[in-house]
C-alpha cells in the first residue's frame, strides 16, 4: 500500500465514528423525514397512505402556513438586523482600550448565557401589564401603562427585541475580536490622509468585517428562522396568532394534530427556504477582502 | 487456583444478585407534573408493599411534552403502562388502535362500582363504537368565582346569576386599577359563553364549524364589549398558561374570574385571607358551562395492562378521591364522591361539584372525527383575539374564520 493510499485509508478511519454519528442522528433522520413527507397522515405511527406531493401542495395553499411564515419573516429579519446594528455600535465603543469595558462586556454576554426559558420566563414577568416592573416605572414616571403583549401589531416586535437583548452580546464579541484583527497601519495611513473618525469606520472597519457580518447574519438568520422557544414560552402564538411562527406551527401539526406526514412536508419546505435565504446573504454579503 | 476459585464465586454471586434484581418488574406510569399528590404517592407506595418485586415508575410531565413523548412512544413500539390524559386523546388514539379497551377489565371487576358511580358524560366522552378506553380520575369544570368583599363594597349581596347581572356587577366593581371581570386567554374558557348562549363551536351531525353562527358571535362579542366598551376587562393576560387570571383575583384585583378546580389551591395559599366564593355558572339562554379533567388509558401495547388496570382501581376509589378532594381542592367523577359527607359540607368543593351534571366536554365529539383540533382551535383562537384584543367586531372576523376552518375541515 502507498503512503498515500495509507494516509487516506486512516484519515476515514479516523473520520468514521463521526460519519457514523451523523448518518443515525442526522442523515437518516432527514431522510426518514423526507420519505415520510410524502404520506398523509401518520408514517411509522398509524394510518398512512402515498400521496406523493401533496403535503407539498397543500402547504403552498395554506393560511396558517402563510400567516406563520410571515411572522417568521419579520421576527427573522428584525432580530439579525437589529442585533447585529446594536453589537455592531457596542463593539465599536467596547473595542478600544476604554476604562470597565470588561466589566460591561460581561454584562452584554450575561444573557447569551441565560437558558432561553429563563430568560422568556423574565421578560414575561417583567412585562406583565400588572405585576411587571415595566410598567411599575412607567407609572412612576405618570405615564400610560402598556399591555405589552396584548396588541396583536406590537406583540411581535416584543419577541423580536428580547431575540436581541439575548444575542447581541454574542454578536459583540465576536465584532470586537475582529474589529481588533483589523490592521493598525490601516488606520495610521487613513488619519494621514485627514480621515475623520465616521470616515474611517466606513471606509476601512465597515468593509473590512463584512466577512463577520456574513456569518453572523447566517449564522443568528438560521436560529431565528427556527425560532419556537421564546413565542411558545411567552406568548403561546397569540394574539391574533402573530407571534406564531413556522416552527412552532410545525410542532402543534405533529404533535397536537398528529399529522406526521403533512409536518414532514412543512420542514422540509423551510429546510429550503433557510438554504434559500443562506444563499442570498451569501450573495448580497460576500466580499473578498484582501488586506493591502 | 485458589484466586480463580474465590473469583468465580464472587463472580457467581454477583451474578445471582444482579439476576435478582432484574427480576424486579416496573410499572411506567405517564402523569401530569402538577397531579402527583401525596395522596396518589401513598397509593402508589401502598401498591408496591402489596405487590412485592414491584415498583411504580411515575413519569412527570406536562401535556404537551407528555404527548410529544406518547407519540414517539407509539412510534417506537414502547409504551407506558398506563397514561393520564387532559381529554380528547382518548377517542382519539383509539381510534388509531393505540388503546386497550377495558371491558374485560371491568367485567370482571363489577364490584368496582364502574361506569355505574361515574357521572355519565364522563364515560360518555371516553367510549368510542361503545368500548370503554379510559376510566376518569379528575372531573372539573369552569364556573364563576367572586370576591365576596369587592361585589359588597359595589353594593351586591349575592354573586350575578346571568348575563346582564354580571355585566352590571362588572363594570360596577371596576376601578382604582381593580377590574370586574379578568378573562382567560386559554380557548377553553370562551366556551362556557358559548354553551350559555345556546352555542357550540362544531356540530357533529353535519360535521362543521359553526362558530361564526349568530349565537356564537354573540357570546364572543359580549366578552369583547366587557374589554373595550364597557371597559370593565382587561384583555387576557399572553402566556403559554392560564394562570394570570387566578392571579389577579389572587392579589384582589379582580373580582370575579371563570376557572375550574385547579385554582382553588392557589388562591387559598396565594391569599389566606382574600374573602372568596364560588358561585354557580351563569345562565343565559340555558346554564350550561366546559368540562374538563383527566382520564387514566393503558396503551394496547403496555407490557402490564393487568397491573395497570390494577393500580387505575386504586387510584380511582372513593376514599381516595375524597381525600385528594379535600387536600387539594380537586373535583371528581364518582358519584359517591359528590354525594359524600364531607365533600357536600365543603362549599368550594360541594359548588364546583353541582356544575359537573351541566357541563360539556370542548373537544369530545371533534376529536372523534379525526379532525386537526389544533389548528381549528387556532383558527377559532385568532378570530377571538381580533375581537378581544383588536377590539374588531365578532361579525367582522368570524364567519370568514369559520370559512377557513370548515375548509380545513373538508381536507
Amino acid at each position: 500500500m502507498s503512503y498515500r493510499r495509507k494516509q487516506i485509508v486512516i484519515a476515514y478511519a479516523l473520520l468514521l465514528p463521526a460519519i457514523i454519528y451523523f448518518t443515525i442522528f442526522f442523515f437518516g433522520p432527514i431522510a426518514v423525514e423526507l420519505w415520510a413527507s410524502f404520506y398523509s397522515g401518520q408514517p411509522m405511527v398509524g394510518e398512512s397512505s402515498f400521496i406523493g406531493l401533496g403535503n407539498y401542495t397543500r402547504a403552498l395553499s395554506d393560511a396558517l402556513v402563510h400567516r406563520s411564515l410571515s411572522a417568521t419573516m419579520i421576527y427573522s429579519f428584525g432580530s439579525t438586523i437589529l442585533t447585529i446594528c446594536f453589537a455592531l455600535l457596542f463593539a465599536a465603543v467596547l473595542a478600544g482600550p476604554t476604562k470597565a469595558n470588561n466589566t460591561v462586556r460581561a454584562i452584554l454576554f450575561f444573557p447569551y448565557i441565560v437558558s432561553f426559558v429563563i430568560g422568556g420566563l423574565m421578560w414575561r414577568a417583567i412585562l406583565d401589564p400588572f405585576t411587571g416592573i415595566l410598567n411599575a416605572a412607567l407609572i412612576s414616571l405618570n405615564l400610560p401603562t402598556q399591555s405589552w403583549l396584548a396588541d396583536p401589531d406590537a406583540a411581535i416586535w416584543v419577541l423580536v427585541f428580547v431575540s436581541s437583548w439575548k444575542d447581541i452580546g454574542y454578536a459583540t464579541l465576536i465584532y470586537i475580536a475582529a474589529i481588533q484583527g483589523i490592521p493598525g497601519h490601516l488606520y495610521d495611513a487613513a488619519r494621514v490622509d485627514g480621515a475623520r473618525p465616521t470616515d474611517q469606520m466606513r471606509d476601512i472597519t465597515l468593509p473590512l468585517l463584512m466577512p463577520t457580518t456574513l456569518f453572523l447574519a447566517v449564522t443568528l438568520g438560521i436560529s431565528s428562522l427556527q425560532e419556537l422557544a421564546l413565542p411558545y414560552l411567552m406568548t403561546g402564538g397569540g394574539p391574533a396568532n402573530s407571534t406564531r411562527l413556522y416552527s412552532l406551527h410545525v410542532y402543534e401539526t405533529a404533535f397536537q394534530d398528529l399529522n406526521l406526514g403533512y409536518s414532514s412536508a412543512l420542514s422540509f419546505l423551510m429546510f429550503l427556504f433557510i438554504l434559500l435565504v443562506t444563499f442570498l446573504q451569501f450573495r448580497l454579503l460576500h466580499r473578498d477582502i484582501r488586506h493591502v | 487456583m485458589t484466586y480463580f476459585r474465590k473469583a468465580g464465586t464472587l463472580a457467581l454471586i454477583l451474578g445471582t444478585t444482579a439476576g435478582t434484581s432484574t427480576l424486579a418488574e416496573t410499572l411506567t406510569v405517564y402523569f401530569n407534573a402538577g397531579h402527583a399528590y401525596h395522596t396518589y404517592l401513598e397509593v402508589i407506595e401502598q401498591f408496591e408493599a402489596d405487590n412485592p418485586g414491584w415498583e411504580v415508575a411515575l413519569e412527570r410531565y406536562q401535556w404537551p411534552d407528555m404527548r410529544t413523548k406518547l407519540v414517539a412512544d407509539f412510534a417506537g413500539g414502547t409504551t407506558p403502562d398506563l397514561v393520564a390524559e387532559p381529554g380528547g386523546w382518548v377517542t382519539e388514539f383509539a381510534e388509531q388502535g393505540h388503546l386497550t379497551p377495558l371491558g374485560d377489565f371491568i367485567e370482571q371487576d363489577s364490584d368496582y362500582g364502574f361506569p355505574e358511580d361515574w357521572q355519565d358524560s364522563s364515560v360518555a366522552k371516553n367510549t368510542l363504537d361503545g368500548e370503554i378506553y379510559a376510566v376518569q380520575i379528575h372531573l372539573t369544570c369552569a364556573t364563576l368565582l367572586y370576591n365576596v368583599d369587592m361585589l359588597s363594597e359595589a353594593g351586591f349581596d349575592g354573586p350575578p346569576t346571568n348575563w346582564e347581572e354580571f355585566r352590571e356587577v362588572a363594570i360596577a366593581t371596576t376601578g382604582g386599577g381593580k377590574y370586574g371581570f379578568a378573562p382567560n386567554p386559554s380557548i377553553a374558557y370562551y366556551f362556557p359563553w358559548l354553551y350559555q348562549n345556546g352555542a357550540d363551536w362544531y356540530d357533529a351531525d353535519a360535521h362543521e364549524m359553526t362558530f361564526g353562527s349568530d349565537a356564537a358571535m354573540e357570546a364572543i362579542q359580549f366578552v369583547g364589549d366587557l374589554i373595550h366598551k364597557d371597559r370593565a376587562a382587561p384583555p387576557p393576560i399572553q402566556g403559554a398558561d392560564y394562570e394570570g387570571p387566578q392571579k389577579l383575583f389572587t392579589a384582589g384585583r379582580a373580582a370575579m374570574i371563570i376557572t375550574g378546580p385547579w385554582d382553588v389551591r392557589p388562591i387559598k395559599e396565594g391569599n389566606p385571607d382574600l374573602n372568596w366564593a364560588v358561585a354557580p355558572s351563569l345562565t343565559h339562554k340555558e346554564q350550561r358551562t366546559m368540562q374538563g379533567g383527566v382520564s387514566l388509558m393503558i396503551p394496547a401495547e403496555a407490557e402490564h395492562p393487568e397491573m395497570a388496570w390494577e393500580l387505575t382501581k386504586r387510584l380511582t376509589a372513593v376514599d381516595v378521591e375524597v381525600a385528594t378532594a379535600l387536600q387539594y381542592g380537586m373535583t371528581m367523577p364518582r358519584k359517591s364522591w359528590l354525594e359524600n359527607e364531607e365533600i357536600a359540607n365543603d362549599p368550594i368543593l360541594s359548588a364546583f361539584g353541582s356544575c359537573l351534571p351541566y357541563s360539556q366536554g370542548t373537544t369530545t365529539e371533534i376529536s372523534r372525527s379525526g379532525a386537526p383540533v389544533s389548528q381549528l382551535e387556532t383558527i377559532y383562537l385568532g378570530a377571538i383575539d381580533e375581537v378581544v384584543y383588536g377590539g374588531a367586531q365578532a361579525a367582522d372576523v368570524m364567519p370568514a374564520a369559520e370559512d377557513e376552518a370548515n375548509q380545513l375541515l373538508s381536507q
